[in-house]
Parts: C-alpha cells; structure tokens; sequence
C-alpha cells in the first residue's frame, strides 16, 4: 500500500516537473474586482502576464480595505496566492511575521521604477521602509465633476472658481436656474471621504498628517482646519437634496449626468459612470481639483506578492510585478479602468484631460497626501467617520459637538 | 347548530364508504373590528416584502438609460431581457466572464452531495437516539443540542485546519463536508423528536420480527418518514443554496457557490454598477429554492403539523 502511494506520488512528481518544461507558470492571483471597466483593465495585465509566459488563476472575492479575512483564510488553508490586491499595511506586517512578506524594493530600484512613481504613491506602497506593494493605478479621493451642460446653463463657470468660498457664493444662482448645486450620497464612507478630502483642502498635507498621518496628534484637532471643514460639511448638507439620504455615490453620479444636479464632489473614480453613460471628459463633463485644495488625498490601487517560494516561482512573481509598472502596460491599464497611471514618464497624449489634471497636480510633492486606508489605524479612522457622518445627519449638532467628540474619541482610542 | 346553514361537511374520513359525513358547526364570517385589524396588518406584511420585489422585479427588465432617470417604481419604458442574459451568460466575476451559470452548477455540485450526507447521517442517528437503548445517549443529546448553538464563525479557523489535514481544503468537497458537519446537531435533533412519538409496541413488534438495526429502519422507519425528510429537505436546501461564509472560505478557486459570484457581481467600491443586471442576479441566485418551496410547500406544512404515526 505504501509502496504503491510512494510509486504515485512520484510517478506525479516527475510529471509534473515535465510538465514545467512544456507549460506556462501558474500564479494564482487574488482579487476583488468584476465591474466592466475593471476587468477590461485586468484584461490588459492578464495578456500582458500570458506573453511573459504566465498563467493566471483567477480567485475573485469581493473584498474592501480593512481586515481581510479571506485572504488570511487562504494562507492558513495553505493555498495562499501568489498575488494578492491588498492595501491595509497590517496584512503585509502579518505575511512578513508569518516569513511570507516579499519586499520589491531592491527590484524597482534596479529596474528605475521608484524615481518614476510621485512621492504619495511610494509613501503608499511603503511598508516600515521597505517597499511590499506594486501600484497599478492612481485615483485622488476629492474631485469636483461637473455636468457642462448643466454648468451654461446656469451660466456658471466652475473652472474659474479659485477657492471653496467661490463655488459656495455661486449656489444661489445655480439653485435659481433650477439645478441642485452640489449632489452629494450621503453614506457613511463618502461623507467620510468628503472630510478627508476636505481636510487635505483647507488644511494641506502637514495638517493632514497630524489628523490622518501614523501619530495623530491631538493638538490638530483644536486647529482652525478641522472646525473649517466641519463648517464646510455643514453648508454642503444644506445645500443637498433630499434624495442625498443614503445614496449610492454612483446613482449621485447618474443624478449629475440626467442634468438635475451641477456638480458632485467624490473620488475620480466616478469618470466610470459617465463614460458607461456614453459621456467624454472635457466635453460633456468637466474635472477640477476641490477649488483652492491646498493638498489632495492620493489612492493607490495596489498588490503584493506572497514571499518564500521556490526560485522560478518566484521570479515570475516579481516579472509581473514589474510588467504592471512598465509604462505600457501602465498606461493601457489606467485608460481602460479609468484611473490615472502610477508612472509619471507616460505618454501624455494617451490620457483623457481628467487623468492630465491629476498628473500636472501630481507634479508637486508638496501637494499630495496618502488616502487614511493606507496609513492611519482603522479605528481612529472610523471614528472620524461616525462623527462626521452624525454631524451630517444631525444639524442640530454644532462644529464644537463634533470636534469635543472627536477629542473623547481620540483619549479612548490612541491614548 | 341553530343556522342549519352555517354547518359544512368535514373532510370524509374514509373514501368510498357509505358514513355520514361528519358535520360541525361554523360561525358565520362576519367583518369586524378584529377582522379588519388583521387584513391591515396582513396587507402591511404583505407590501413590505412586496414592494422591494416589485422594484427587484421592474428594475431587472430596464434598460440603464432608463434606470439613470430615477423613479424606481416606474415601469420599464421598454422591457428586455438583456440583463437576464447577461447575468446569466456574460457577467464577470473576476478575469472569467460566463455569467452566474458557472456558480449555478458549483452551487448544485455542493448542494447534492450535501444533503444527501447530512440527511442520511442524521436520520440515522435520530433513529438511534430515538428508539435504540445507547449508553450515553442523554449525554449525547445534551452535547448534540449545544452544539446546535455553535456560531460557525468561532470554529472557522480550527475547521480551515481540520480539512487542511483531510487534504480536501479549497474544494468543492470541503464545502459539502463542513455543511454536513455543521447543520448535523440540528436536524439530528429534529429526527429525533420526530421518531420518539413512533409507539413503543411497533418497534418491539418489528424487533421480534427481524431485530435488525437497518432492516427496520429500512423497511418501517424510512417510509414512515415522508414528511419529516421534506421538512429536512427544504430547510437544507434553503440553508445550503444561500450560504456565502462556507462556501467563501472553503471552496477556494474553482469551488466557489453562486452566492459568491453574486457577491462579485453586486459589491463594486469603486467601478460602475448595472444595477438590471444586479437585480436579474439577485433573482436567479433566488429562484431554486423558491421553486423547491412553491413545489413542496404543501408537505412542508403537513411535515410540521403532523406526528409520526399520522404519516
């Protein structure tokens, strides 16, 4: 009997090391998305990986930044993926405890990757000094997308506007001529989206950092920016409709497209909705920076590669690792998903005036912080969310109310 | 019995003979208070389940032109069927685009093997406990019915490792395995319940017949028990068709349910959504065991109502 089972198994060693020879590499590689326009884009990264001999193995389970158990589950399993889409630094520090972590940053510097990423993607991508994830694209958290249409009609240009008190002195007239100005979905993530974008406006990248950075720091939090902000959110809910009440941001989306509303403040991933609509950036739709944003909140689509295999494995691991960041491919990924490439040494007539934008903006260094997912501890994130999100709901709640929350808050969480 | 009119003839209790019908009085229907209070609640029951299936339903035959109008309660302009066949054919659930139908047949493929495990296993052990002198069996039941409260999520990761060493982990296989295992306290217990109202003098008559353990469960207990495996059944097929966790975190690639291709479909952060083609994805992840309801829904009721010996 065991003999026999000895026979097997290496009667099915042999083969499948015979089978090496002939076959292309196997990397299973797990990720969470499946909308049109995403899986168009992986499209571009799976041909890319089959020219370079590798095949890919699908595992799809929607997932969100956070704790992710799914993928834990596969490594305890012992059927981790090779290549994993993750953003929380926690599971990198995880995989490398377990022996399973595979820093890039000897290959990226070799390969002249890392001088062609901007500050705020490698700051992403970064993990205690080493760098774990390779970036496929870039999406900014806070833009302002108008509908053009919407905008002479009402006889308003939003691309004059210099400041947030510019577009704010402008809500009347826009109202008068029949459209919501601002259409905003008011869930619990986009208000707290909106916040953070809205911090990284009136506040720039330091302050950001001392609100959203590694160490919080609760001197911040008594600053003129945050109250600023939380005025701000204040205005932007009165303005609102009342279809905002627990909106999808795409159907917000859809409620600018159909010309009911000017305006939406949102993540540039948004660009989708109008294009599945059939609409062009720079003709139907326009895309400007928050009015006077001081910084802008940077998120970094990125994966990581499972550490501790054998030597073929592995370097095919890091080919596709480097296939995904090569201009090219880069590019040809970003204009199918939407986003804006990693690489600043793309070629700028292949992308759409939006992406353009985020590329001049993303020049100066100064002016770019990392979305919190990837930086802050979770739960001092999600409290920033709940107050914001009461502040929302509640208008009897005054800045004050939300800012001695916030304080109570950080004593409970951080002290 | 002062209305001659208000009696009606009770069910005929044997077919074919010449007995009087059985006849017991009826009130007379009449509206009042209390009637009209229950059609109000009823009626509100009803809208709060039909109203968002409504919507499911409309919402499935839109175009999305349409559906980025607002007004969900409107009425398709122009009804298709396009989202039906993309949901079912072409949606993508990550790299591979071929629709639910994929998960459709894992999710059949889990669901057989499954029920027909768990079913047997328990129905056996339920005879047993039941109508069997076990040493142990008190103690026995008492761990069966507190394992019935396990959440599965705090033995999840002590299971991943079970199946690792059964060498079944991340397929189909471990899927169907920890679905027997888990829902084995339960209907055990309702087996059980269900096979301790057979009478004493049966079992003690087919054990001077026979005695044998599986000759009398066999050829009397199995067929005594049409209604009780229909209860089972339909529970099961409930429970198993829509389950994500298991399926989820044991089916690895290649073995993942259809709730997990529904999932993909439907949880999108930041890509663009079809939401008729969401809609008509929620429905047919729905409909096997609606159909399984609709078609045993009358013995469903029976199961429940009636004893052992009734059968």
């Amino acid at each position: 009997m065991l003999k026999k089972f000895a026979m097997i198994v290496s009667a099915s060693a042999i083969l499948s090391a015979g089978s090496a020879w002939a076959e292309p590499q196997e990397l299973i590689i797990y990720q969470k998305w499946s909308s049109p326009a995403e899986v168009a884009a992986l499209n571009v990264l799976k041909d890319g990986a089959e020219e370079r001999g590798i095949e890919w193995i699908d595992i799809t389970i929607p997932h969100d930044t956070g704790s992710n158990v799914n993928l834990l589950n596969l490594v305890t399993g012992g059927q981790p993926p090779n290549i994993f889409s993750e953003n929380n630094p926690a599971v990198y520090r995880d995989l490398t405890q377990m022996g399973l972590g595979r820093p890039l940053t000897k290959e990226f510097e070799e390969a002249g990757v890392t001088a062609n990423l901007p500050p705020s993607v490698v700051k992403s991508i970064t993990v205690d000094g080493e760098i774990m994830k390779f970036p496929l694209g870039i999406h900014i958290d806070g833009m302002v997308f108008y509908n053009k249409a919407v905008a002479e009609k009402a006889g308003v240009d939003p691309a004059s506007w210099t400041s947030l008190d510019d577009m704010f002195s402008e809500f009347d007239k826009i109202r008068e001529a029949g459209y919501v100005p601002l259409a905003v979905g008011a869930q619990a993530w986009q208000i707290g989206y909106l916040t953070h974008a809205l911090v990284a406006t009136v506040g720039g990248a330091d302050y950001f950092t001392r609100i959203y950075g590694p160490k919080p720091d609760p001197a911040a939090l008594d600053e003129a920016p945050l109250r600023e902000t939380f005025d701000w959110l204040r205005k932007f809910q009165q303005a609102a409709d009342d279809g905002s009440v627990n909106r999808d941001w795409n159907m917000t989306t859809n409620f600018v497209i159909s010309e009911k509303a000017l305006m939406q403040i949102h993540g540039d991933w948004m660009k989708g909705e109008w294009r599945v609509a059939g609409k062009e950036a720079g003709k139907d739709f326009g895309c400007i920076q928050i009015p006077g944003a001081k910084a802008l909140s940077v998120t970094v689509d990125a994966w990581g590669l499972l550490g501790n295999q054998p030597a073929d494995v592995d370097a095919k691991e890091v080919e596709f690792a480097l296939m995904t960041v090569s201009p090219d491919i880069n590019s040809a990924f970003a204009a199918k998903k939407g986003s804006t490439p990693v690489r600043t040494d793309v070629d700028q007539s292949s992308l759409d005036p939006c992406s353009r934008e985020v590329q001049t903006i993303l020049k100066d260094p100064a002016r770019q912080v990392q979305n919190p997912h990837s930086m802050v501890d979770a739960d001092w994130q999600a409290s920033i969310w709940e107050v914001a999100f009461n502040f929302w709901s509640d208008d009897t709640m005054t800045t004050d109310e939300a800012i001695e929350e916030l304080k109570e808050n950080y004593d409970i969480i951080l002290n | 019995m002062t209305d001659p009119l208000a009696v009606r003839p009770a069910i005929r209790v044997s077919a074919g003979a010449q007995e009087k019908p059985v006849i017991f009085p009826r009130r007379k229907p009449r509206i009042n208070g209390r009637s009209i209070a229950i059609l109000v609640f009823l009626a509100m029951a009803a809208a709060f389940y039909c109203i968002p299936l409504y919507v499911l339903v409309v919402t499935s035959f839109k175009t999305m032109e349409q559906i980025r109008q607002g007004a969900i309660f409107a009425l398709p302009t122009e009804w298709t069927w396009e989202p039906w066949n993309f949901a079912w054919n072409e949606a993508c659930s990550g790299i591979t685009c071929e629709g639910l139908k994929i998960g459709f047949w894992n999710s059949v493929k889990i669901l057989i093997p499954s029920l027909v495990a768990s079913i047997s296993l328990s129905a056996v052990t339920g005879y047993a406990l039941a109508l069997w002198n076990v040493k142990w069996a008190g103690t026995f039941l008492f761990v069966l019915f507190m394992a019935a409260f396990v959440p599965f999520q705090i033995i999840m990761f002590p299971l991943i490792q079970l199946t690792v060493h059964l060498g079944i982990y991340g397929s189909l296989w471990a899927v169907a395995f920890i679905h027997t295992v888990m829902t084995m306290p339960i209907v055990t217990l309702i087996f059980r319940n269900y096979y301790k109202d057979i009478p004493d003098e049966l079992i003690k008559a087919a054990m001077i017949d026979s005695g044998s353990f599986w000759r009398i469960f066999g050829e009397i207990i199995l067929p005594m028990s049409a209604n009780i495996l229909i209860v089972v059944l339909i529970m099961q097929i409930t429970h198993i068709w829509n389950d994500y966790l298991i399926g989820v975190t044991f089916g690895g690639p290649g073995g993942q349910p259809m709730t997990v291709n529904l999932a993909n479909l439907v949880t999108v952060s930041t890509g663009t959504v079809s939401y008729n083609a969401n809609m008509a994805a929620a429905l047919l992840t729905a409909i096997p065991p609606l159909v399984i309801y609709f078609v045993l829904g009358k013995f469903f009721v029976q199961g429940i109502s009636a004893g052992a010996i009734k059968g």
